[in-house]
């Protein structure tokens, strides 16, 4: 590692505090130039309002700003863009009806004084010249919108080197994109790197902190934990640091026992999706899915679960070959899924915390087609307690809640429907370590009971710490399916790149 | 903005978020307030008692258009519904043909067909709302025509009259079917089952359909109840002018929609309450009656009309992004 | 939408025309379009029919069509009528001024032009109608002769800013003049709507109260939301209330004494007149260049010679 003594950014006692309760206190940082700068924490832990902060979305109640030895106060969004501080936000902000080029220069049109109208042929070359340099082999003239998440994602990165972005703030850049995209993410990193640009990089997945980043700092509560250099900080003491007490093992031990076989999947064909699935669930039995992005994962949840159609094949459950034409009928059957699509697919960000977790059993709290608010209420704080649900109260509205708690609105919805087989498609997706254990043992309780499950999940440690057996797919085929003996990482990922 | 809202107090806070709920009521209130002050006319019960009554019928397509557009959709069909329904009622009111419920049955089952109609459109087809209802728009103002050949039907029956025109002990009729259809709609939308699906739905679709609830079936029963309360409207406005006409309810929705809006009903779905659309017609209603009351030339009626619509929503609109920081 | 609709319209009406002179190429019919305000109106409907019966009558097609109250789409569609080559064209304005292009392209296709009951300010070939300021004047004096002179008048505007509503407004306020006692307290527009009407009444109630001794209304629907409004207020004895037009609605409360007049504007004799001045017209016989339809009132003494 390179000793950088000159620092770019400097930030000293920053404090911000929100309706009297404390959102960041008395927090630094020093990021050297041409460093890459992981900020650790869970979710609450003040992260993103420290971000907001510093590219003046959001005015400090204290605490001072060094950009280049000189004081940022007072500035608003695009001052701050302009001094040469760029976010990637972690949802991608573009048009998806302009191109790559003109998204890159969006809003900097004005600029350039010789076009009221835009000079697109100069703007495609100065795009093109971009793309190259970050090694992004799309034409300058596409759409936005056919872009993949991952390929949008290094159009912001181009828009910021465009800015001249002495600092880049990444928000969980890779949280939807596939491994194969991240080896191309980290290879920009380090040739901004080694331009002397500093990456400020927000991740939840350690493996990608360990490959990437130079330093680690560690924010918990809104306090300043710590900053420590990543070659001498193990993943135990960054995991201390971060949740502020010792965990030591992340996948608690299972004391389930086999039953018989609740749920099979027959020969599930779905043209361009998934063709030729078979697999069985037993009770109490969790059965992982593993794959690359696009391998069909979540498309064979979703047909399941009635969300879409499948041209072939048969779903029986307890023996009995069962139709399902909707979620209706899936959750009729005792079928509950999580999808890995929170905000799209999950909860109902309007409605209150007790009014989502009801919302797939509301029948069980109706008289003639009105409500029992008695008994709604009583289950509902049943499930919240359960779930350990950290809310202001149920009538809090779920979009106010950190992400780990929505992921468990959604679980209690799902469970409320007393089902006998979850489907958990992605169910640590963006969700912090403590959050993410809990849910760990969520599933084991689940098993107890007898409930058969079935988890996907692109990260490996998970899937192979949670499940029975193991379901790979490659692109749309069923490649292997595995005992917990066989598995490990390099046999999954030999299966998920088999053609 | 975000400075100056740091740096008001905790408790300034909390009195924002209240206000966020009750805001467009408070501007109601103030309306109110003003116009009392210049006319002492204006604060009478029977002067409210003529308000109330006006606003009836355009309250009762407000609260129908609140349900669709709580699920996220719009019904631009309500004034041919009016007129439709009207005319459907009006065809079997005259005097001595039959009982007085048989064309308010007849005109209640036309505008629940029609209802129905838009609704089975709407969920099988997958075209925007927007364009259905347009489209059921003009086949409605069409039907009307064809029914009454172009003409009013007048010479209705003393009992039809009854509805529009009678009073029970002192009150009249309208206020009577207006404050019953508030309380049920009301009941309809916070405590029964169908009302959290209406919510669910125009809160998150894909999130609703993922939770079992059989999102067509919801968004036919809200067209279809739609219809049924255009179809009140329509029987309620017939009886009041005595005589149906083919061209009634034009440009109604509008209206009945604007009172939905400054109602707090969000175009995107998921949030209002027939509170505030109650309101919201009230406010057009009362500043329509203080406006000739003041006698206030029918020009600046309309400025002043528009910009206090607009005025009432940007307050409300301040008030609920202050009670979201 | 309405375009399309509209398009289809013109498209039936063409193949229509062209069956016929098909049909009956021996002897060829003489055809006259025809473009009415808007049939939503039904005196307009009156006038319309009133058309037609006279050329079943005279033996002439005619093509009629409804501008929708759009004067765009009425020179749309005269051009339309023009391309037809049909042999005159009769038209109910929309507007003074934006139906007037109309008129001139017809005159260039040296195609007879006649408007029927309102006009433009291009002049047409002729003129079939009454003049609106004659009914205000007709209804005001009544109004002046009930009261003596003396008393407090409200009057209900049509939309404002059309033909009508100046031309009535016109006549109103010339009578008003000759009678300094009279007094205007209050004006509004009631868009021509029953139920509106009837609104704006209950609000002069509350504002006005027993003030009020008469109510002027530019048409019957007004007259008749004025006539709901005083009833229900049990003030209908008290206030007199006139309107005009003459719809069989306002016939019939004429004959109950609920509405004490109203001003007849006779459909029959515009109708009819305006084919007849076009068919001479075609004919190259000299005409007058305007027909005027004298407007008659109508009161309980009279109503019965109204009545169909």
């Amino acid at each position: 590692m390179t000793l950088h003594s000159d620092s770019i950014l400097q930030v000293h006692g920053l404090s911000k505090s929100f309706s009297g309760v404390n959102a960041l206190d008395d927090v630094q940082l020093n990021l050297h130039r041409g460093e890459v700068h992981a900020l650790m924490g869970e979710n609450g832990a003040g992260k993103s309002t420290f971000m907001k902060i510093l590219i003046g979305l959001l005015t400090p109640d204290a605490g001072e700003i060094l950009f280049e030895g000189n004081e940022l106060k007072n500035n608003d969004v695009n001052d701050v863009l302009k001094q040469g501080i760029s976010m990637i936000h972690q949802e991608i902000l573009i048009v998806p009806e302009l191109t790559v080029a003109q998204n890159i220069f969006l809003g900097r049109e004005s600029t350039q004084w010789f076009s009221s109208w835009l000079n697109d042929r100069d703007i495609n070359q100065q795009a093109e010249t971009l793309l190259q340099q970050i090694g992004l082999e799309v034409s300058p003239k596409t759409k936005m919108k056919y872009l993949s998440v991952a390929e949008m994602q290094m159009v912001e990165i181009a828009k910021a080197i465009s800015n001249n972005a002495k600092v880049i703030i990444m928000d969980e850049p890779t949280s939807a994109i596939s491994d194969k995209e991240v080896a191309t993410l980290f290879a920009i990193i380090k040739d901004l790197k080694a331009k002397g640009v500093s990456v400020i990089y927000i991740s939840h997945k350690m493996d990608e902190i360990y490959q990437i980043a130079d330093t680690i700092t560690v924010l918990r509560d809104g306090k300043y934990i710590g900053t420590k250099s990543a070659a001498e900080l193990d993943r135990k003491s960054l995991i201390t640091m971060m949740v502020g007490r010792e965990i030591n093992t992340l996948f608690p031990e299972k004391s389930s026992s086999k039953g018989e076989v609740v749920l099979s999947v027959k020969n599930l064909n779905e043209r361009g999706k998934f063709d030729n699935i078979s697999f069985d669930v037993h009770a109490g039995e969790v059965v992982g899915i593993a794959g690359l992005m696009g391998a069909g994962r979540t498309e064979i949840a979703r047909a399941i679960f009635g969300l879409d159609t499948f041209s072939s094949g048969e779903i029986v459950l307890k023996g009995h070959k069962i139709n399902i034409k909707s979620p209706c009928d899936a959750i009729k059957n005792g079928i509950g899924y999580v999808s890995e699509d929170r905000k799209g697919v999950g909860f109902i960000p309007a409605l209150s915390v007790k009014h989502n977790i009801t919302l797939a059993s509301l029948s069980n709290h109706t008289k003639w087609g009105m409500i029992q608010d008695k008994s709604e209420s009583a289950v509902a704080t049943q499930m919240i307690n359960d779930l350990k649900i950290k809310a202001s109260g149920m009538d809090q509205k779920v979009t106010h809640l950190s992400g780990g708690n929505q992921q468990k609105v959604v679980i209690g919805k799902v469970l409320l429907a007393s089902p006998e087989i979850v489907i958990l498609d992605e169910p640590t997706r963006g969700i912090d370590i403590g959050a993410k254990f809990e849910i760990y043992k969520l599933i084991n309780e689940l098993t107890t009971k007898g409930i058969a499950m079935v988890v996907i999940s692109s990260e490996l440690p998970e899937i192979l710490g949670m499940s029975d057996r193991i379901v790979v797919l490659s692109k749309g085929k069923q490649t292997a399916l595995l005992s917990k003996e066989e598995a490990t990482q390099e046999t999954i990922m030999k299966y998920a790149m088999q053609h | 903005m975000n400075n100056y809202f740091t740096q008001l107090g905790n408790s300034t806070k909390q009195r924002a978020r209240g206000m966020g709920q009750y805001g467009i009521f408070i501007a109601f209130v103030m309306i109110c307030l003003i116009l009392s002050l210049i006319t002492p006319k204006f604060l009478t019960v029977s002067n409210w008692t003529i308000i109330v009554t006006q606003v009836s019928i355009n309250a009762l397509l407000a609260f129908g258009v609140t349900f669709v557009i709580i699920t996220g959709g719009i019904d631009l069909s309500l004034g041919s519904m009016v007129a439709v329904t009207g005319i459907v009622a009006s065809l079997l009111a005259h005097p001595d043909d039959y009982p007085v419920i048989v064309p308010v049955l007849a005109g209640l089952l036309a505008g629940v067909f029609m209802g129905a109609f838009n609704g089975t459109i709407i969920t099988k087809s997958k075209v925007p709302p927007f364009i259905v209802t347009l489209g059921t728009m003009t086949i409605g103002r069409g039907l009307a025509l064809i029914l009454s050949k172009g003409r009013p039907v007048s010479n209705l029956s003393d009992s039809f009259n009854f509805i529009g025109g009678g009073s029970i002990f002192g009150v009249p009729f309208p206020i009577i079917v207006l404050i019953v259809a508030f309380v049920v709609c009301s009941v309809v939308l916070k405590k029964t089952i169908l009302g959290r699906y209406i919510y669910a739905i125009g809160g998150n679709e894909q999130a609703a359909k993922a939770s079992g609830i059989r999102v067509n079936k919801v968004k036919m029963a809200v067209y279809t109840i739609c219809g049924g309360l255009a179809a009140l409207a329509g029987i309620l406005l017939t009886s009041r002018i005595t005589t149906g006409q083919p061209n009634a309810g034009a440009g109604f929705e509008l209206d009945a929609i604007a009172a939905a809006i400054i109602g707090g009903t969000s175009t995107s779905g998921g949030t209002g309450t027939m509170t505030g659309t109650l309101i919201g017609a009230l406010l057009i209603g009362v500043i329509s009656n203080g406006l000739d009351l003041l006698n206030v030339t029918s020009y600046y009626q309309q400025v002043v009309m528009g910009a206090i619509i607009i005025g009432a929503v940007v307050l409300d609109g301040w008030n609920q992004s202050a009670a979201q920081r | 939408m309405k375009k399309i609709y509209l398009g289809l319209i013109a498209l039936a009406t063409l193949a229509g025309c062209n069956q016929t002179s098909e049909k009956e190429s021996g002897e060829k019919k003489m055809v006259i379009g025809v473009t009415m305000l808007s049939m939503q109106n039904e005196f307009i409907v009156n006038v319309s029919d009133e058309m037609e019966k006279k050329a079943q009558e005279l033996g002439i097609e005619l093509i009629t069509v409804d501008a929708e109250r759009s004067a765009l789409k009425q020179i749309e569609q005269v051009e339309s009528f023009i391309a037809q080559k049909v042999d005159a064209i009769v038209m109910n304005p929309c507007e003074v001024e934006a139906s007037s292009p109309a008129v001139t392209k017809a005159l260039a296709a040296k195609i007879p032009i006649i408007n029927v009951n309102s006009e433009t300010s291009t002049k047409p070939s002729a003129f079939v109608g009454s003049d609106d300021v004659e009914s205000g004047r007709i209804a005001m004096k009544f109004i002046a002769e009930k009261l003596g002179g003396k008393g407090n008048v409200v009057m209900m505007h049509g939309y404002m800013g059309q033909a009508a509503q100046i031309k009535r407004e016109q006549g109103a306020r010339e009578i008003l003049k000759q009678y300094p006692d009279l007094k205007l307290i209050a004006h509004q527009t009631g868009e021509w709507d029953r139920a509106k009407s009837m609104s704006l009444m209950e609000n002069w109630i509350q504002s006005y109260g027993r003030d009020i001794n008469a109510v002027f209304a530019q048409n019957d629907e007004m007259g008749m939301g004025a006539v709901n409004a005083l009833t229900a207020a049990g003030m209908k004895d008290k206030v007199i209330v006139v309107s005009i037009d003459a719809i069989p609605d306002a016939l019939q409360a004429v004959k109950k004494g609920t509405l004490d007049a109203t001003v007849f504007q006779n459909a029959q004799q515009q109708g009819a007149k305006a084919i007849e001045t076009a068919m001479k017209l075609y004919k190259g016989e000299v005409v007058e260049k305007e027909v005027l339809i004298p407007f008659q009132l109508v009161t309980k003494n009279n109503v019965a010679t109204f009545i169909k």
